[in-house]
């Protein structure tokens, strides 16, 4: 065989061995947050025996670094949550970026915008990660542009955690006994009203003093009338009648004293732990916990149930986020490394349901499904929420956005500051924040 | 010794003063001694019962918290030395060396405390990674020597020595290095005593920077690494192990305090308050 003819089929024969390099000894860096675990779980590497965000994800990775067949070693760096994302944009602007970092969806548009991310849909269809089984809120999550930028890894939305025992007391229960939940404002005043004249008791434990809880329920309530943060055109609406009256709500609530204004988020928590308000707003990252306290003897809580968020307004809707997987760009691109990464995230598009122990939801409608998820507690009270989930516009400065959401939001029932001045004030601060946005 | 009436009445202000002062900080040491799982439900209590001492074994565990301690230790008493010298060196020669510019070089220094410390990152970031020189000593403790306070502090107090003491030795064919040396220096203890405990106080508690430049768990410093292990939800659901981190952490400063308490108060007095 001639050279001319050899070496082509010399390429062609590597492309289709897989043209992969060798794998064995590779190092990958994974970057999250989630805590630290690494010597709680040094070596565990039977998921039972995992419990919570770090100590899932730390022993997924043991697993992986255990049992996968190339010799990759997945390294963990653990970020503080509060400054993760100030880490993350340090060291790819010190052109140190991790191999694989955690992002929420929310923040993903920026990184997206910048270029900062390798698009991943070709190499996810290689290494078998099927984009078609997960949830379309999911799909929507990560797709931008018709590229796929990250895995989805769960869904975490606002739920309704219930005190049944203070529903039973104030008789508001449904034929089956079970806690009624409200289908309109006024019926959901009603109910606190007679929560408040039958037990004594606030109907809401809301995390409302710096917490974006609040601004996560007005949301949903914003999008169960329609309406939404931004329009077709990405201008802000946070003067329509549907955030005024969403505001309205929030308001009549703290100012009736069904839910106390001063709760931070472990103040809210414990006040539903002790049995002191009927219904505690938090996400499904807390189902696991109060399922444990309410089994616990001495607990005022014992009859935990979760509810997905009920319908005011006629529209399903439900705030939600996700915690997914992204590969940064590297200034020196490493194709083991690269290659690396992509197994891992299989691995984990694999083992998806275990993260689903989180109280999180799975983003593959198949696990979604599955007797295994709905044999976990108290998930099959809530597998509706991932149809009715909702993301926050995809747009850029997301967290800036949220901030001062939440200030000005807070800022009614915290310091009485005038509902429509606080939404005109949010109004200018957020068109300023799209305006910059859309000039990129 | 008798006591007036209002010495007593000011005695026992003080002592409630002091006791509100002091009752954060007995709550997180309270805190610290309860399991996590009770903490969820409630954290109320000075008493710590039942307490457990678990918060502080599950610290022990982590392979790298003595990495860390060394790390702090480290940086700081590094941070603190070179701290001493450079401003020493920079104060002196502002106080007493006549050299063309002298002023303006100082105005110059002096601008440095207006600006933030956040404004400099990135350009500092970007620098010491073309340098490749993140996850260093030399990372964590060069970027922190340019001490405006520091170079302020010694400048004014060597201007208050007389310079007779100077003359004299310049009498005896001192030269000018022996005379800082031997002179100035010993002179300035009060100074540098105050400047290298509240550097060392500084470099302790840094967080900011360090955050960003170390990267890598083998060079975080206690304040990093223990905030490394927080999960997302530490706040309520591992608030013992939170609070048994804080007091870990602040235990040698406190020891730093109790022992050099009579020169953080002159020190306060002598910079009008940092």
């Amino acid at each position: 065989m001639k050279m001319k003819t050899l070496l082509p089929a010399t390429l062609l024969l590597a492309v289709t061995l897989g043209a992969s390099p060798a794998l064995a000894g590779t190092e990958i860096t994974l970057f999250r947050f989630f805590g630290g675990c690494s010597d709680e779980y040094a070596h565990v590497t039977d998921l039972s025996k995992a419990v919570g965000e770090c100590g899932i994800i730390q022993v997924l990775a043991n697993k992986f670094n255990a049992e996968n067949k190339e010799g990759i070693t997945v390294k963990t760096q653990s970020v503080e949550w509060g400054v993760y994302y100030d880490r993350l944009s340090a060291n790819v602007a010190g052109r140190t970026p991790p191999d694989i970092a955690v992002m929420h969806r929310s923040v993903l548009p920026n990184y997206v915008v910048r270029n900062l991310l390798q698009p991943l849909g070709k190499d996810f269809a290689t290494v078998g990660i099927d984009t078609a089984d997960f949830v379309p809120v999911a799909r929507e999550a990560v797709t931008s542009k018709g590229e796929v930028w990250a895995l989805p890894f769960d869904l975490h939305a606002l739920l309704w955690h219930v005190n049944a025992d203070l529903f039973t007391q104030a008789g508001l229960v449904d034929a089956q006994g079970q806690p009624k939940m409200p289908t309109s404002p006024a019926e959901l005043l009603r109910h606190a009203e007679t929560m408040k004249a039958k037990t004594g008791k606030p109907y809401f434990a809301i995390p409302s003093g710096s917490d974006p809880m609040p601004a996560w329920q007005y949301l949903t309530w914003v999008w169960q009338q329609g309406g939404n943060l931004v329009d077709a055109e990405r201008k802000a609406q946070l003067e329509s009648k549907e955030s005024k009256e969403a505001l309205r709500l929030l308001n009549a609530l703290y100012a009736a004293g069904h839910a106390n204004r001063k709760h931070d988020y472990a103040g809210a928590q414990q006040a539903f732990l002790a049995g002191q308000a009927a219904v505690l707003v938090n996400g499904t990252w807390g189902v696991d916990t109060y399922a444990a306290q309410a089994k616990d003897p001495k607990s005022a809580l014992k009859n935990y149930v979760v509810r997905d968020m009920p319908n005011l307004y006629g529209k399903e809707a439900v705030w939600s986020d996700s915690h997914t997987w992204v590969l940064p760009q590297q200034p020196k691109p490493d194709a083991a490394k690269q290659k690396a990464a992509l197994v891992f995230l299989k691995f984990l598009y694999d083992n998806n349901l275990q993260w689903a122990r989180t109280g999180h939801l799975p983003v593959r409608a198949s696990m979604l499904q599955s007797a295994e998820m709905r044999a976990l507690p108290h998930r099959a009270e809530y597998t509706r929420t991932a149809t009715i989930a909702t993301a926050l516009p995809p747009i850029e400065y997301q967290r800036a956005h949220m901030d001062l959401l939440v200030n000005e939001l807070n800022s009614t029932w915290l310091v009485n500051k005038e509902q429509d001045k606080a939404l005109s004030d949010a109004q200018r601060a957020a068109s300023a924040i799209l305006r910059r946005s859309r000039h990129r | 010794m008798n006591r007036t009436f209002g010495d007593r009445l000011l005695l026992a202000l003080l002592i409630g003063a002091a006791f509100v002062w002091m009752t954060p900080m007995l709550w997180v040491l309270a805190m610290s001694l309860k399991p996590n799982a009770m903490l969820v439900g409630s954290t109320r209590g000075i008493l710590p019962w039942p307490h457990t001492l678990e918060n502080f074994a599950t610290l022990m565990r982590v392979s790298m918290t003595p990495r860390w301690l060394l790390n702090s230790v480290v940086v700081a008493f590094a941070m603190t030395a070179l701290t001493l010298v450079l401003s020493s060196l920079a104060g002196y020669a502002f106080a007493r060396i006549d050299f063309p510019g002298r002023r303006a070089v100082f105005l110059l220094v002096l601008a440095g405390l207006m600006v933030p410390e956040q404004a400099i990152f990135v350009p500092l970031h970007a620098m010491l990674a073309s340098w490749e020189m993140h996850n260093t000593y030399f990372s964590l403790v060069a970027p922190r020597l340019a001490a405006p306070m520091g170079v302020f502090l010694m400048t004014q107090f060597f201007k208050a020595v007389p310079r007779e003491l100077e003359e004299a030795a310049e009498l005896d064919n001192a030269s000018r290095l022996k005379i800082f040396w031997s002179v100035m220096l010993p002179l300035s203890r009060p100074a540098l005593t105050t400047l290298g405990i509240f550097t060392f106080l500084f470099a302790w508690n840094d967080f900011l920077w360090p955050v960003v430049t170390a990267t890598q768990p083998e060079m975080y410093t206690l304040s990093v690494g223990l905030g490394s292990l927080q999960g997302n939800f530490a706040m309520s659901e591992g608030l013992g192990f939170l609070m048994a981190s804080a007091v870990f952490a602040s235990a040698p400063m406190l020891g730093v305090y109790v022992v050099f308490q009579r020169y953080i108060v002159q020190g306060i007095t002598m910079t009008g308050g940092k």
